[in-house]
This record gives C-alpha cells, structure tokens and sequence, in this order.
C-alpha cells in the first residue's frame, strides 16, 4: 500500500479502525452491559419479587402449578430461581428463549410481568446487531476480524511500546488522546486480545466448517456424534402410559451435589411412564462454559439415566475458551473485572475515533481544505458523535423505555427495540444538524441525566436493582464530567480564530 | 507498468484480505484437521481453533505486499493446502 | 473471598506501581529528582514481588484454574488506574501503596 511495512500497517489501522470502529464500538458497549444482563433484566422487570426461597420449594410449587394448568403438556420447562435472577418461570413446549409464565416462589400463582426485552436484548445485539440471527452472527464475525487485525496492527505501528507503557500526558490535544489510546490498548491487550478471539471461538465452526467438511463430508450431525453429544433417546413407548412424578427435591440435591448452583430442570413427558428429568448447573462453576449439560434422571423412579460427560482435551479447550468470553465464572468480582475491562475497551475504540477527527481538524475543519475533503471530514465526526454518544443514548433510552412505556402495551418488547433504534436515528440527525462539539455536549449531557435518574423511575426493591440503579447513577456522574471536559474545551478553536483576526487586522 | 488508480488497488488489495484470507484459513484449517494425529473430532476442533491467526495474517499481508498481485498470495497458497486437506475426496472425484 | 479479591488488587496496582516508579521519567514525575540506581533497582525488584504476591493472592481468591485470569485482569486495570492518576494525583498515586499495611492489619487482626 505504502512505502513500508509500517506504513502500510499505519493505513490499514487509520482506515478500518475508522469504518468498522463505529459498529465495534457498538458490539463492544452492548457486550459490556451484557455482562450483567440478568441484572438488567430484573431492573427492566419490576413485578418480579426478590425472595430467598430455596429452589427445591421453588420447584415442588412450579411443578404443582404445570400439575394444574398444563398436566398435558410435552415438555415442563422451569427456570429456578438464583443469585442472580431470582425469578421462577416456568414454560412448556420447545420454546426455550421468552415466553413461559413468571411465578412467584414464595406461593406458587402466576404473577404479571410486563413484557420486556431486557438485558438479554443487549446480549442478542451483541452477536448479532439485531440483524437476522445468520446474518449477523457474521457480520459480527467479520468486525471480530477487523478488530484482531486492527489490535496486531496496532501493536505493530506503536513503536515505544514498553518506553511509554505508563505514559498519559493530558491537556496537549492530540498527543493526550494518542496516549490514552496507546495505554488503554497496551495495558490492556491481554484483555483486547482475549475477547476478541474467544468472541470468534464460539462460531468457528459456522464461520470455518473446513474440518467438518474435510473429515465428516460437511456433516454436522455426524460430527455431533463423534463429540458423543448424542441425545439419550426418548422413550416413545413408555411415553403413552400413564405415570407417577417422582418428588424432584431429592434429585436436585443429588445434582446440586455433583454439579454444584442449579440453574433449572427440563421436565419431559410428564405424567407418563416415559418422564424424563433434566437437570442443568447454573453457567459459571468453572470457566469452561457448561451450556448444554444436563443430568438426565427417570422421571418415575428418579434414577440417573445419564450423568454430565467429561470433556476431553480438545473440546474442554474449546469450552474454556468459549467460558473466558461468556464470563460466567468467578462470581461478582470476576462481573465487575469483566466489566470495567469492557469499558475500558469501549473507550480505547471511541478514542481511537476521536484520535482521527483531532488529527485533521487543524487540516480539514475550517475553510481552507476542498470542498469535497471538508465533506468526508464532515461525515467522520457526524457518525463519531452519533455512533459513540447516540449509541450510549440509546443504551440508556431502552433502559427507560422498560419502565416508562405502558405495561399494557401490545407487543410492548418491539416498541422497546423501536425506542433504542429510534433514539439511535435521532442521535445521529442530531449530530448531523449541530456543530460537533456541541452536538457531543448535548447528547453526553443527556445521557448522563438518564443515567443519574434512572433511580427517579423507582421499583428499587432489592440489592440488586439498587446495585443496578447506583453504577448507573456512577456512570452517569462521570459522563456528565466528559461532557463538562468536552464543553470547557471550546476556548481553543475561539483562541486559533481571534489569532487570525490579529493577523487580519495587522 | 501502469499504476491503477488508488481506489481500484484497495478494492482489489481489500477483497484479497476477504477472498483469500476465508480461503487461506479454510484450506490451512482442513489441511491441519487432516495431518493432525488425533481422534476425527478433536482433530476438527484443534484444527480450527488457529483458523483466525492465519486469516489475521492474510488480511495484514494483503496491506503490506508490495504490489496488488502478491497480495493475492494467499489464495494462491490456499490451493495445495486444500488438495492436502480434501485428497480422499479429490480422489473421488478424479475416479 | 472478598479480601482476597481486595489483596489481589492491591498488590498488583503496588506492583505496577514499582514498575512504573523504576522509570526515571516516572521517578521523575512524582519526585522531581533523578532516581538513584540502586533505588531504582529495588524499586522494580519490589514491583515484580508484588506482582507475585498478587498473583498467589487471586489463585487463593479464585484457585488455579481462574485466579490467573483475574490477576491479569487485575493487572491491566490497576496499570490503568496508576496512568490515569500519574499526570493528575502523582503523590495519591504513589500514596495509595499505602492501603497494603492497612490491608496486611485487617487480614491479620480482622
């Protein structure tokens, strides 16, 4: 591309760091949330009681409910109730994601949930982008790609790596971004490196189905089987007699015993002699991700049919890796280390994009440049200021939107999604109409006023919508303080003008 | 030698990281699933746990290469290592 | 767990507080006077320690299969911390290896 390899490396980091930065900083900020989803979740719910019951109690009354109004049905679904979601749901058929009945585990009747896309919509989102779920699990494979080359090019172009590794100095423009950019890259990168390639992991093989291809001719089912995922097979037989519910209190404790925190049961064909009784851990009691185990219990007479498999190397080190990116281990304080990493994160990216504009700003900003260079220019700090700032705006705009909007609401969840795309749009006509800095002022100054009022919505009932009401009121103080950083800052443009007026006049 | 203009390069330069980079780890992916002395399954998942460091150092060696036709190196090399992954089928098909 | 948790955290800030501070930019920042040689030697050799220490401290939180992952986690964040605090607090920054005693009484005595 350019003269040498740096160079070109330089061009390859400015450019796609710029066109891909806006949605990487999207997938980045979503993911970051999704790292307390269920938290969000039980903020966005309000009618859904915080209560210590213990989930053997829990399940005997979701069964006793599935007893009295689905006794036919194929397949009991039950969520119990955990740390960290403390709700009971129960559903029946296939549908696993939404639908089901919210319980209240102290008596066992069906309570009223507003419907609400919840935190879950920001983990959808982060894998997704809301597109159609194929198409954007590719996309968002494609930007992962992006962002590992933009990190190794990176790495490559940034030539003091160890000599300026704890080097901020602020207050002298663009220096100090470059900076800030260098270090949240640098002292990070175990992080950046991590996440970006475990994020890829997880759907190698839809994204690189060569070795199924190569060595199970491009079947999955058969290479499914060679793993020894092979479902146990259902009983059609049995399941046409009648049968006896064993009590599932003591398989959960034998389970709870093996398997360690219990996040829900799978009842199928219940009722008959053919019952079946699945029983899953919570994610997260070790690093490597648990989705899709189970111990398998005869639903008559509570014998174990199958127990959870031991991973061998290979897969167990794909499941480690997988477990590193979905962080579910180590409880709160591994959340929180997650957590402020992905901020850090998001702030590399957006600085990153703001690095590009203050480069050229002295350049391309004022009447001086073509036409048409003063357009792109023009274009680059528009998206900056609706992707970064009008991203956050609609975070927070969904999160008000669960509260606010009528709980009577007919397909009250597509309004939510509506709102954060809405307020997205918005954000960045917004952008396009004001001048920059104040359009990121205004809209920084905004977000921060959501996110310290939150707490104003109420339905704080518990530890936990109290924890997720005050770090959004933490967000929002220091995002007020970026918007007053950001707003202070005009006197320089102003000084460089009254320089020219001088030089006019003179 | 003519130059192409700017814009054609990174087009061609761009889709040569896209093309050939996917192409490159596919066939490298295969390739290692095939050599690898492991059981079938294992061999698929270590095989393409690296895809992504190969398709990362396609994408950097399509920026990098002196010129546009050198950066569709990738794909050049991605041909005999999709022979190596898929001989039994290409025998097949050759029989 | 929780002090563990804090213990880890500590120590690697404290470490990469003494790695930093065996800079003589660094040295310089906070002191306004070169580093002396041996100082600056101790003062890394006390940086990687701490590191270690940090590092037995999240195995003892987390165990050996995630305390790693939280120590370098932790690591990043509080380089993070010590970068952004340097130019604006530099004495608070240095001020804040002051917490380990606090913490080594309370795990003692608490």
């Amino acid at each position: 591309m350019k003269n040498t390899f740096t160079q070109s490396m330089a061009w390859l980091h400015t450019w796609a760091g710029l066109i891909f930065g806006w949605l990487l900083f999207a997938i980045f900020v979503t993911g970051t949330l999704a790292v307390f989803d269920k938290e969000l979740d039980h903020w966005m719910q309000p009618e859904v009681p915080a209560t210590e019951v213990s989930q053997a109690d829990a399940a005997r009354r979701a069964v006793a409910y599935l007893q009295a109004h689905e006794p036919q049905a194929g397949n009991w679904g039950i969520s119990l109730p955990t740390e960290r979601s403390p709700g009971l749901r129960v559903s029946t058929g296939d549908r696993r994601h939404g639908g089901g009945v919210q319980l209240d585990p102290r008596t066992g009747e069906a309570i009223e949930v507003r419907d609400s896309v919840g935190g879950n919509f920001f983990f959808r989102f982060h894998f997704t982008l809301d597109l159609p779920r194929n198409w954007g699990i590719f996309v968002v494979g494609a930007l992962a790609l992006v962002m590992l080359a933009a990190l190794v090019t990176g790495i490559v172009i940034h030539k003091k790596i160890f000599k300026e590794f704890f080097t901020f100095r602020p207050n002298k423009g663009q220096r100090s971004w470059l900076d800030f950019h260098n270090a949240s890259a640098v002292l990070l990168l175990p992080f950046h490196l991590m996440i970006t390639y475990t994020g890829l992991v997880i759907f190698m093989l839809i994204y690189i189905p060569a070795g199924v291809d190569a060595l199970f001719e491009g079947d999955s089912r058969a290479y499914f089987n060679a793993q020894g995922n092979a479902r146990l097979e259902q009983p059609r037989q049995l399941a046409r007699q009648p049968g006896q519910l064993v009590d599932v209190a003591p398989l959960l404790a034998q389970a709870e015993a093996r398997l360690g925190p219990l996040g829900g049961l799978n009842i199928r064909n219940p009722n008959t002699a053919g019952a079946r009784i699945e029983i899953r851990p919570e994610l997260g009691n070790r690093i490597a991700l648990a989705k899709g185990q189970a111990m398998v219990f005869d639903g008559v007479s509570g014998e174990l049919l199958s127990d959870v498999p031991q991973w061998r190397a290979a897969p167990l080190t794909q499941r480690v890796m997988v477990g590193l990116h979905f962080a579910q281990f180590g409880g709160y304080p591994m959340r929180w280390l997650y957590f402020i990493c992905g901020l850090v994160s998001c702030v590399m990216i957006a600085s990153g994009l703001v690095l590009f504009c203050v480069k050229r700003g002295r350049k391309y900003g004022n009447g001086t440049a073509q036409a048409s260079a003063r357009r792109w220019y023009r274009v680059a700090e528009v998206c900056n200021v609706g992707f970064i700032s009008g991203l956050l705006l609609a975070c927070v705009a969904l999160l008000w939107a669960s509260r606010v909007l009528p709980v009577e609401l007919a397909q009250r969840e597509s309004w939510e999604v509506r709102t954060f795309f809405g307020v997205w749009v918005l954000a960045l006509l917004h952008a396009g109409v004001r001048p920059a800095r104040r359009a990121w002022v205004e809209q920084l100054l905004l977000v921060a006023v959501l996110c310290i009022g939150l707490g104003a919505l109420g339905g704080v009932g518990d530890a936990m919508r109290v924890g997720v009401v005050l770090s959004a009121l933490v967000m929002g103080v220091l995002l007020g303080l970026v918007a007053w950083r950001v707003g202070k800052a005009v006197p320089a443009p102003i000084r460089a003008k009254a320089g020219r007026n001088v030089e006019a006049g003179a | 030698m003519i130059q192409a203009p700017a814009w054609l390069q990174i087009l061609s330069r761009s889709a040569a990281a896209l093309f050939g980079g996917y192409a490159l780890s596919y066939a490298a992916s295969a390739c290692l699933a095939r050599l690898l002395p492991l059981s079938a399954a294992d061999a698929v998942i270590v095989a393409t746990l690296p895809a992504f460091v190969f398709y990362t150092g396609a994408i950097l060696w399509a920026f990098a290469s002196r010129d546009a036709v050198r950066a569709w190196a990738p794909l050049a090399l991605a041909a005999p290592l999709a022979l190596l992954g898929f001989w039994p089928q290409a025998l097949g098909w050759l029989a | 767990m929780m002090m563990w948790v804090t213990g880890g955290v500590l120590f690697a800030y404290v470490g990469m507080l003494g790695l930093c501070q065996g800079l003589e930019r660094h040295y310089k920042q906070v002191w306004q006077r070169p580093c002396p040689r041996a100082l600056r030697v101790g003062l890394r050799g006390a940086g990687w320690l701490a590191l270690l220490v940090s590092l037995l401290l999240c195995a003892q939180a987390w165990g050996w299969a995630i305390g790693p992952v939280a120590w370098l986690g932790a690591m990043s964040l509080s380089g993070m911390l010590l970068v952004m605090l340097l130019p604006y607090w530099p004495r608070l920054a240095v001020g804040l290896a002051a917490v380990v005693p606090v913490w080594g009484m309370v795990q003692l005595f608490g």
